[in-house]
């Protein structure tokens, strides 16, 4: 049983390495490993049902960030993007601090709704870039802000990928999660923004306003606004009336709000073009979704999944506790979201078993993980700020080095509300 | 409360049926290999899912 499961796992591991090599995509990759460990696991056979079976695994995630980055993109191509960030700056362009404080709380907005730091960057990246630069913050420190500030959306509540994967991995349901991932990620992307962009002069309003694409000139607080009220009242009402209202389910949400923000658009919006635009963009993450449910799905059916499991769950406490902060990033820049229900799984069962609070853990976990989006060989948000921002400097020795006190800030927290979870249980909510 | 849910299910099938045709489009004028062979992969869910197999 051992030797077949260690088996599937070098099949898996070497057909990966082959079909890198080969110059396949991260996502064709994997499904090339999934398909012959599946061959090997069979006798020659190709297991059609499970790997079908496999890519349903996480098409309700799928559904959640393609209807919520639509959303967005809504947002962002009627003007409302632009309108939000000019008005931050002409209203808190005098006060540093608030200025700093509200462009944090906008650069979470897009990857809290959709679980995507690629989304954030996209879609508000560039234009608080621009404002930061007008503030007199260098460069190296934009892009590292973005991406910190871009990696903490997509940790930020509600939408938390790697928390729901490995949640329903472990039949555990996505309840009580909100305010640990609150507290993390806003700590995390505020230290960021306050460490990386504290220091520099006063915004150049005039200049920075000059730089940033004009909204429609019908676009206001009450047409920008809505939709988000919309999809707010959607996700309370259900927590506030559970039992008269129906069970809509988020992207059903999304789609509702995205309706009240194309007929409250101040332009026509190009409803084809921007849904075409948005699965463009969420190719690699719908992709690697899919793919990833059907690699999990061989492992399972193999005892691969076992294996790892039975491995993790094996390793003493203390080893886990200096070493996750390390492995848990560098296993997102290899396998994305496919690390949540590989390690995240026994992870959690070997938490819980332990008598350790399992959300608190997960959520710590759960904020960790982005932080690797900016490693090799994957590096999907790392490469999408430094192409949306136009970044001129050396990606190792300027971005990435100047991401490391803030990254490691962030790692620290997190692990220590792995360590005292317990102490820190009464944080899980609703 | 049934016939709620009712609505909402076929509201479900069409945000898969929306999504499907945007991918299928994205598929047919792709000219990157490697992308069609990722579209073609996604599309089987959900064409199974409008076709109420799984």
């Amino acid at each position: 049983m051992y030797f077949h499961a260690g088996l599937i796992l070098a099949v898996i591991a070497v057909s990966f390495g082959i079909a890198k090599a080969l110059k396949l995509s991260v996502e064709l990759s994997m499904l090339v490993a999934a398909v012959a460990a599946a061959i090997v696991h069979s006798g020659g056979a190709i297991p059609v049902r499970h790997l079908v079976e496999g890519s349903f695994t996480y098409l309700d995630v799928c559904l959640i960030f393609i209807t919520a980055t639509f959303f967005m993109n809504l947002i962002k191509e009627s003007g409302g993007v632009a309108f939000l960030v000019r008005s931050i700056v002409t209203a808190f362009h005098k006060s540093r601090a608030l200025c700093l404080f509200f462009l944090t709380l906008l650069l979470l907005i897009p990857g809290a709704l959709t679980g995507s730091g690629a989304t954030t960057v996209l879609t508000v990246g560039t234009l608080v870039g621009t404002v930061l630069t007008y503030m007199g913050i260098s460069e190296k420190r934009v892009a590292a802000i973005i991406f910190i500030c871009a990696a903490m959306s997509a940790a930020a509540p509600p939408v938390n990928l790697w928390a729901m994967m490995a949640a329903a991995g472990s039949n555990m349901p996505y309840v009580g999660f909100f305010v640990p991932l609150l507290v993390l990620s806003l700590a995390g992307s505020l230290f960021a923004m306050f460490f990386l962009g504290g220091k520099g002069k006063k915004v150049e309003l005039s200049e920075a306003l000059k730089e940033l694409p004009a909204p429609p000139e019908k676009m206001n607080w009450v047409r920008v606004g809505i939709p988000f009220v919309v999809l707010i009242f959607l996700i309370m009402a259900g927590r506030i009336w559970p039992h008269s209202i129906p069970t809509l389910g988020l992207p059903f949400m999304f789609v509702v709000a995205s309706i009240f923000a194309i007929f409250l658009s101040p332009k026509k919006l190009e409803i084809l073009k921007i849904a075409t635009n948005t699965i463009n963009t969420l190719i690699p993450l719908v992709g690697i979704m899919i793919v990833v449910g059907i690699l999990i799905q061989i492992m399972a059916l193999s005892g691969a999944r076992g294996l790892i499991s039975l491995a993790v769950v094996t390793l003493p406490m203390w080893v886990l506790f200096a070493a996750l902060w390390l492995i848990l990033p560098v296993s997102e820049g290899l396998l994305q979201y496919a690390v949540a229900p590989l390690l995240g799984v026994p992870l959690i069962l070997l938490f819980n078993m332990k008598g350790m609070d399992a959300i608190i853990a997960l959520s710590a976990m759960a904020v960790m993980w982005p932080m690797g989006d900016i490693l090799p060989p994957t590096a999907v948000v790392g490469r999408a700020t430094v192409m949306e921002l136009k970044f001129k400097g050396r990606y190792y020795k300027d971005f990435l080095k100047t991401s490391l006190i803030p990254m490691g800030f962030i790692l620290l927290i997190a692990t220590l509300f792995l360590i005292f979870s317990n102490e820190l249980s009464f944080l899980v909510g609703g | 409360m049934a016939i709620l849910y009712t609505i909402i299910s076929v509201c479900y099938y069409l945000i898969i049926a929306f999504i499907t045709f945007v991918i299928a489009r994205n598929l047919v004028k792709t000219k990157n290999f490697q992308e069609a062979i990722l579209f073609s992969v996604m599309l089987m869910p959900f064409i199974l899912r409008i076709l109420r197999i799984k």
